[in-house]
């Protein structure tokens, strides 16, 4: 039999990630169980949330490409690229992603798309410029491991509830105070608005959690699939040099598309690592920096 | 990839498939000459990641020994090539095609036996049709399946009628790669 291959598993990881879906989850049928609690239409919230969320996971691809200013390349129009990730999808045993790039000095990357089939994996000119290609190589490969691990759909359904809970507190801010005159219910539903409100709350932190866990994973996967996890640390180095010295000007389309960038726009500002998601560059390159002694430590 | 696998984010590299169908090209050959008018150019090639440590590269120069030893038998020369891509080409040419397959096996062995079997990307067959234009049958070892790969002269271009053919033509003898997606080209194939 074949020896194990060539690295170990990251089990913290995974207890990490498995405990944030577990609390989002916790979290979430407390939100349901009030909702039904209270009786109020539940239902017609969940179905115009849930048809939001449709349209997120099958609207959204065309909408976030044109935001970024992306665009399908053909094997003609850009062949290392195409080869490339030709390669990794070999490797990585994946059907072969759409291919964009978006024409910016923003050296960036990111993947969109529900489930592998219908994936476009979209790389800005400035990455391709500012890395060699063992560099764009790692980037690449990050990009599909979100693919393979279905990163949109997993922060798409993680997110559904947190949506369901940032519309009722809309819906009480809006109509909250007119009422003030039925009595009757007042008590519970200022118990929903409470719960929605901390369900709200509460949830945007495992949300930034869980995308920093899946960013570890994603470059996790990229070592294991290139083999090459010091690669993907210099393109990290590098990339978020330029990201700081390039103003932030074109960043209108962050928000949500910012989970599935290979960096984060405006990382360089001190936010709380609370609030972001997108772990620290120290951290993910430390990461890497294990992966690699792990590597090589095999020889043994 | 399970549910769990998706949900924790657990990622393993796919291993290559269990039997040796890599073997039926020795017998497809025979078909694709006399019904198809593909002859072999006697080359075969095996591409794989070559990874920077000190014990891939052990395993790597054992296995070319290996090749090596078994080739001066047989007569097959073997040739290591690195593409513009970092991957690593092993070359092999014998005047007997089964010869060919027989050491593109030895070194997909050797590579599984030292645990780097997670590494190797494919095997390509070449073979040149009656206008001797090149017709390579790819052998993805992850999918364990073979497809047909013709590039048609331009930049980037591909014959996929002549492709789609090939596939129906050669029948049951091949195990073809049933996902057209999964068709992926190599270009700058050094044989």
């Amino acid at each position: 039999m074949p020896r194990p291959t060539s690295f170990g598993r990251d089990t913290g990881l995974q207890l990490r990630m498995t405990l944030t879906m577990f609390l989002l989850g916790l979290l979430y049928v407390g939100l349901v169980v009030t909702m039904f609690y209270v009786g109020v239409n539940g239902a017609m919230i969940a179905i115009i949330a849930g048809g939001l969320a449709l349209f997120q996971l099958f609207g959204s691809d065309k909408l976030a490409l044109r935001a970024m200013g992306a665009r399908e390349v053909t094997p003609q129009e850009a062949p290392e690229l195409h080869a490339m990730i030709e390669r990794l999808c070999v490797q990585a045993d994946l059907p072969k992603p759409k291919i964009a790039v978006a024409n910016t000095q923003m050296p960036n990357a990111f993947a969109i798309g529900r489930s592998p089939k219908s994936a476009t994996v979209c790389a800005t000119t400035g990455i391709m410029d500012l890395l060699t290609p063992a560099e764009l190589e790692g980037v690449m490969a990050h990009e599909l491991t979100h693919v393979q691990n279905r990163d949109v759909l997993v922060m798409t359904l993680a997110s559904f509830f947190a949506t369901i809970a940032a519309y009722i507190m809309q819906f009480g801010l809006f109509f909250g105070g007119g009422h003030s005159g039925d009595d009757d219910d007042n008590p519970s539903i200022l118990v929903l608005f409470a719960v929605s409100f901390f369900v709200y709350v509460i949830s945007f932190f495992l949300m930034q959690a869980l995308s920093r866990y899946r960013e570890f994973s994603a470059d996790r996967g990229a070592a294991l699939i290139t083999g090459r996890p010091s690669a993907l640390a210099s393109a990290l180095v590098k990339i978020s040099g330029g990201m700081q010295r390039i103003p932030a000007k074109d960043l209108r389309a962050q928000g949500e598309l910012a989970a599935f960038y290979i960096f984060p726009p405006g990382a360089g500002k001190a936010l709380g690592s609370l609030f972001s998601t997108h772990p620290p560059m120290e951290k993910r390159i430390a990461a890497l920096g294990r992966l690699e002694s792990q590597l090589q430590g095999n020889a043994t | 990839m399970g549910f769990f696998d998706v949900i924790t984010g657990r990622r393993k590299l796919k291993q290559p498939a269990p039997t040796d169908r890599v073997f039926a090209m020795s017998t497809a050959a025979v078909t694709l000459e006399l019904e198809l008018g593909l002859t072999s150019t006697g080359q075969a090639g095996i591409v794989f990641q070559p990874l920077a440590t000190a014990d891939f590269d052990g395993i790597v120069r054992d296995m070319e020994e290996v090749v090596r030893g078994t080739g001066d038998e047989t007569g097959t020369t073997v040739k290591r090539q690195d593409d513009d891509f970092g991957y690593r080409w092993m070359v092999l040419s014998d005047p007997e095609f089964e010869d060919v397959v027989v050491g593109i096996n030895a070194v997909s062995t050797a590579l599984e036996a030292g645990g780097y079997g997670d590494r190797i990307l494919c095997a390509v067959f070449a073979f040149r049709d009656e206008a001797a234009k090149p017709v390579y049958w790819i052998y993805n070892y992850k999918r364990g399946a073979f497809y047909p790969f013709v590039p048609s002269g331009g930049a980037q271009q591909r014959d996929n009628e002549r492709e789609l053919r090939l596939k129906a033509q050669i029948g049951t003898e091949l195990p073809v790669e049933v996902e057209l997606e999964r068709w992926f080209p190599l270009w700058g194939i050094p044989i």
